[in-house]
């Protein structure tokens, strides 16, 4: 086949230039092959065989110097990058070892980082996916408890007095159930005021949106309308065009759906993504119990889009202007001291561009912490390259003092050199966009509960385009520059004369290797401390002492609401599910709850407490739960003293309590509590005053991270306090199996109770768990990236002493040769070793002694200086150090002086 | 034939007038030019054969030859080199040339054909 044998020549035609550095034109080389072919055909014909006819052609290919071949009329592209790419391609081939270890540290480096920065993009730099999105603003408070949700009645008096206002909206989020009883079916929903579409500037993509005619209790002509989002359509409605019209039940009621949203509309909130927006106005037929006038009904955020040229300032400084009529046209029923405290807190505008999140609050240090750990793996990834090219740099000055002493230029040196780091860059950067890609979605579902579903737009912008290719960039002339500066440095014919033996280049190699290696030490132990702080936090909060045993314990929660049943029969529908429930077999005990610990519900007064110790105002405040009878025997909570309740504590009974420990301890100074009596503060004539009947220890009420808050429990027989009762939570413990599989047998009791009653499933370790969610990333991704950089440095170390070990083989055998132990020479080894892991390990230990301040807010039960943690570090990495360095030692050891000196 | 000392210098300036000198007859691809040479020279000359595309190069860079791809029945595509007329008259000159220094060595070193 003439043409392969064509090919075959031509490639090694490219193949005998490059080594001369020439590049040809492709007829040059294709004339130099035909040339070959011919030759090789010659001899064949000349009665060689195959293998003679071959090797002559190639002995006239060897034979050949490419130089003057350079400068040729039909090639003008002088010497082209192509060149040097194909060049420094066929060098990574040439070294798959390292190139492959490089390309993989540097996709898991640069895949992190890219991984990380997308999620800090979309959480806090991207802008909406909505019209103008820098006109908009949210209102917010300058007050020591900022809040940024209001009421409806500010809303409605804001959005009168805004003249520096084009539009705004007021929304919520929250979860609305599509089933009809039974076991629930949530879909993430928006209550929104009409000009939530407006105010964006976004438009249907299919139908309409709603109106303020459709903003009204039992919707307007249409009734009760609802939008829904592009993905719910899809999910929901398989994209049907149909759709528009049909009906969708929420919450029981009937919403007729009038407009599909666009697909990248995800609504105001960063950090969730709505199903359906339904029109305020219909909350309260959802929720009879509601009504848009209270003005201790906290749920609104606010959103504006100001008028061209206006500033945030400039609004933020109208609304100051109308602050007090708004203030006090929308008085709360509070306290004079609360009340004194609202008419002062001042309404401010933020500018809203990036959307409004509450994720960006929580996860903006924890992201950023996270962040600095990639960026340091990805120094010690770079780090660890440099020193694998520098020592390749070394076994190639032989290479490039001959192409300077045929006359290449220096720059040509360091301009190949610097493409193959740029090469091996690029390589990384695309295996670790794709790790990022995966790992970033990976994240996202991790932050995701099972009541709080998190969706960030992942996808990649010019931000997270410009942040990857820069990251390559540097990461490449990080790496890169030491290994070229050294090209830059190798004289003519220097390296020729040296022929690698001497001591002179290898000992200055040496010396910024292992600067290098110094270096990679010390960022290993920032990120093992940093590792070691955040498992032990997660550690720390996961084997917590809750106060109560959450194995076994399963939460259903009921829900009444929209249900056929009259408020008042509430409580008595729920005690008879309970009753049902724990008549089941398998279960141990069942009881209500009002709160369940860590939920992130909570309740609480200010409360006086008879005989107790005078108090600020400030400090009198308790959480409160209200709990029916076998609650504290489910959930296996201690009882100190007293009594619990019981079923003789009913509406016509004396109303009793049971505290808890700390309440004791803040109310009474510590005292016995049984039979003091607690009213809430400040004191109302017509209540009665609760007489104290039990304490019980302390357990986690809100966060593990808070210490136990004073706590009391009423009687859930015993309506107190006007108890919001649309819903209650019924605490069932397993006797012996898992809570879970008895999901099926208690949605059935309590269905023949009342089939109305909607039925959210949730085992409480799983709500343990979801509260650990931030600490639980941090800790696995400090961890992962800790154990990574700790095999970094471990592989940089090897290298380095290996290196050095063989260029030291020849005063090794002298010395054994003169009578030096093997061991002798492991100590001279390690010595050298130990010397680059112990300033390494030093400087490390310095650093993050100062930088674990910055984490001390995420970290629980220890101390940012932690002594064990750092203590535990430093041994860490000194075991890696002295297991990296004992094998090259011990190789160093077994050199055979004899074979060496015959060598040398 | 090894040759040494001044003649393998003096082979080196040969070069381009023994190209123009074989192309002045007919056109010919580069691996004939080596097979020629080596056979009218009974093996004494020798050409690298890198070295002798860098000298057809040059030749053509000057405009004395120019090569074209041709494509023969049967046969490979090969570059076949022509002589131009400025190649001709710098052969004709140079030929000239190497004969008055022939005649110049012969008179003065008493060189004479065997």
């Amino acid at each position: 086949m003439p043409d392969r044998e064509l090919r075959h020549w031509k490639s090694l035609v490219r193949e005998r230039a490059d080594r001369d550095w020439r590049e040809l034109s492709l007829e040059v080389v294709d004339e130099l092959a035909c040339h070959l072919a011919d030759l090789h055909a010659a001899a064949l014909r000349g009665g060689n065989t195959e293998h003679e006819a071959r090797q002559a052609a190639l002995d006239a290919l060897n034979a050949a110097s490419f130089l003057n071949l350079s400068k040729r009329p039909r090639s003008r592209r002088g010497v082209g990058y192509g060149h040097d790419v194909r060049i420094a391609l066929r060098q990574l081939i040439a070294t798959p070892i390292v190139s492959t270890v490089a390309v993989l540290s540097l996709a898991l480096g640069i895949g992190a980082n890219t991984a990380i920065f997308s999620l800090v993009n979309s959480l806090t730099l991207r802008a909406l996916p909505v019209k103008a999105p820098h006109q908009l603003a949210i209102l917010t408070e300058d007050a020591p408890i900022a809040t940024d949700s209001w009421t409806y009645p500010i809303w409605r008096d804001v959005r009168q007095r805004l003249d520096l206002v084009e539009s705004g909206f007021a929304w919520d989020s929250q979860r609305v159930n599509l089933a009809n009883g039974g076991v629930t079916e949530f879909a993430d929903a928006i209550w929104t005021t009409a000009g939530m579409f407006d105010t964006l500037g976004v438009a249907p993509l299919v139908g309409r949106t709603f109106t303020e005619a459709d903003d009204r209790s039992g919707g307007g002509a249409d009734g009760p309308v609802a939008v829904i989002s592009y993905a719910f359509w899809q999910r929901r409605f398989g994209g049907a065009a149909d759709a528009i019209g049909r009906r969708l039940s929420l919450e029981r009621i009937p919403f007729t759906i009038i407009g599909v949203m666009p697909p990248d509309f995800f609504g105001p909130d960063v950090g969730r993504r709505f199903d359906v927006a339904l029109p305020i106005g219909m909350v309260t037929t959802v929720h009879p119990d509601r009504s848009l006038d209270q003005r201790d009904w906290w749920w609104l955020s606010i959103m504006v889009r100001l008028k061209g040229g206006v500033s945030v300032r400039q609004a933020t400084d109208a609304l100051r202007a109308v602050q007090p009529q708004v203030r006090l046209a929308t008085l709360p029923d509070w306290s004079p001291i609360d009340l004194k405290q609202y008419l002062e807190d001042r309404f401010t505008f933020v500018p809203a561009a990036t959307g409004n999140s509450s994720l960006r609050a929580r996860y903006q240090r924890p992201l950023l912490t996270i962040m600095v750990v990639v960026v340091l793996v990805l120094l010690i990834a770079c780090a660890n390259i440099a020193n694998l090219l520098l020592a390749r740099a070394t076994a190639r000055r032989h290479e490039w003092s001959v192409r300077l002493a045929l006359g290449a230029s220096r720059w040509r040196l360091v301009r190949l050199l610097l493409t193959e780091s740029l090469l091996l860059s690029a390589i990384g950067a695309g295996v670790g966009f794709l790790v990022a890609r995966w790992g970033s979605q990976l994240l996202v579902a991790q932050l995701s509960t099972q009541t709080n579903t998190v969706f960030l737009d992942l996808s990649v912008d010019w931000r997270v385009l410009a942040f990857t290719t820069g990251t390559t960039v540097i990461t490449a002339l990080l790496f890169g520059v030491a290994p070229a500066y050294r090209a830059a440095g190798v004289a003519p014919m220097e390296a020729i004369k040296e022929q690698g033996r001497g001591p002179g280049a290898g000992a200055s190699r040496l010396s910024l290797a292992s600067t290098l290696v110094v270096v990679q030490v010390a960022l290993s132990v920032i990120l093992v401390v940093a590792a070691a702080l955040f498992l032990r936090t997660f550690t720390k909060l996961a084997t917590l002492d809750l106060g109560f045993d959450h194995d076994r314990v399963l939460v259903v929660t009921m829900s009444a609401e929209g249900a056929p049943i009259a408020p008042a029969q509430r409580m008595a529908v729920f005690e008879r599910a309970r009753r049902a429930v724990a008549a089941l077999p398998g279960v141990h005990s069942a009881a209500l709850s009002f709160v369940t610990p860590l939920s992130g519900h909570n309740w609480g007064n200010r409360l006086e407490v008879s005989g107790g110790v005078a108090l600020d105002d400030s400090r009198r405040s308790a959480l409160r739960n209200h709990v029916s009878t076998g609650f504290f025997e489910t959930y296996g909570q201690r009882v100190v003293a007293g009594r619990v309740f019981t079923d003789r504590d009913r509406d016509s009974s004396p109303p009793v309590a049971i505290v808890n420990e700390a309440f004791a301890r803040r109310f009474l100074n510590g005292a016995n509590p049984i039979g003091h009596t607690l009213r809430r503060y400040p004191v109302r004539a017509d209540e009665a005053p609760l007489e104290i009947v039990g304490m019980v220890g302390d357990a986690v009420y809100r966060r593990l991270r808070d210490p136990v808050p004073p706590t009391v429990y009423s009687s859930a027989a015993q309506s107190i306090d006007d108890l919001p009762t649309e819903e209650f939570n019924l605490n069932v413990r397993a006797a012996s199996r898992s809570s879970a599989l008895l999901t099926r047998s208690i949605a059935d009791a309590i269905g023949s109770v009342d089939k109305d009653l909607a039925l959210t499933f949730r085992p409480l370790s799983d709500q343990i768990s979801a509260s650990l969610t931030q600490e639980r990333i941090v800790a696995m991704l400090a961890g992962f990236f800790g154990a990574l950089a700790l095999l970094l440095a471990g592989l940089g170390l090897y290298g380095v002493t290996s290196y050095a070990v063989s260029r030291r083989r020849t005063e090794i055998g002298i010395r054994m040769a003169l009578g030096a132990a093997p061991a002798g020479v492991v100590r001279l080894v390690l010595s050298r070793v130990s010397m680059l892991v112990g300033l390494g390990v030093l400087i490390g230990a310095g650093v993050s002694f100062w930088a674990s301040q910055f984490v001390a807010t995420l970290l629980y039960g220890l101390e940012p200086r932690d002594p064990v943690t750092l203590a535990g570090s430093v041994a860490v990495l000194s075991a890696v150090g002295a297991v990296a360095g004992w094998l090259p030692a011990r190789r160093a050891a077994r050199i055979d002086p004899a074979e060496v000196l015959r060598d040398s | 034939m090894e040759f040494t000392g001044a003649i393998r210098e003096a082979k080196k300036g040969t070069a381009e007038l023994v190209v123009l000198a074989f192309l002045d007859d007919e056109p010919r691809h580069g691996y004939e030019l080596t097979q020629l040479i080596e056979e009218r020279s009974g093996g004494a000359l020798t050409f690298n054969f890198a070295s002798l595309y860098a000298t057809l190069y040059k030749l053509e860079e000057r405009k004395w030859i120019q090569g074209r791809w041709v494509e023969k029945a049967g046969q490979r595509r090969r570059r076949y080199y022509r002589i131009t007329e400025q190649g001709r008259e710098v052969l004709a000159a140079q030929r000239k040339e190497w004969l008055q220094f022939f005649q110049l060595i012969r008179d003065l070193a008493g060189v004479r054909y065997a």
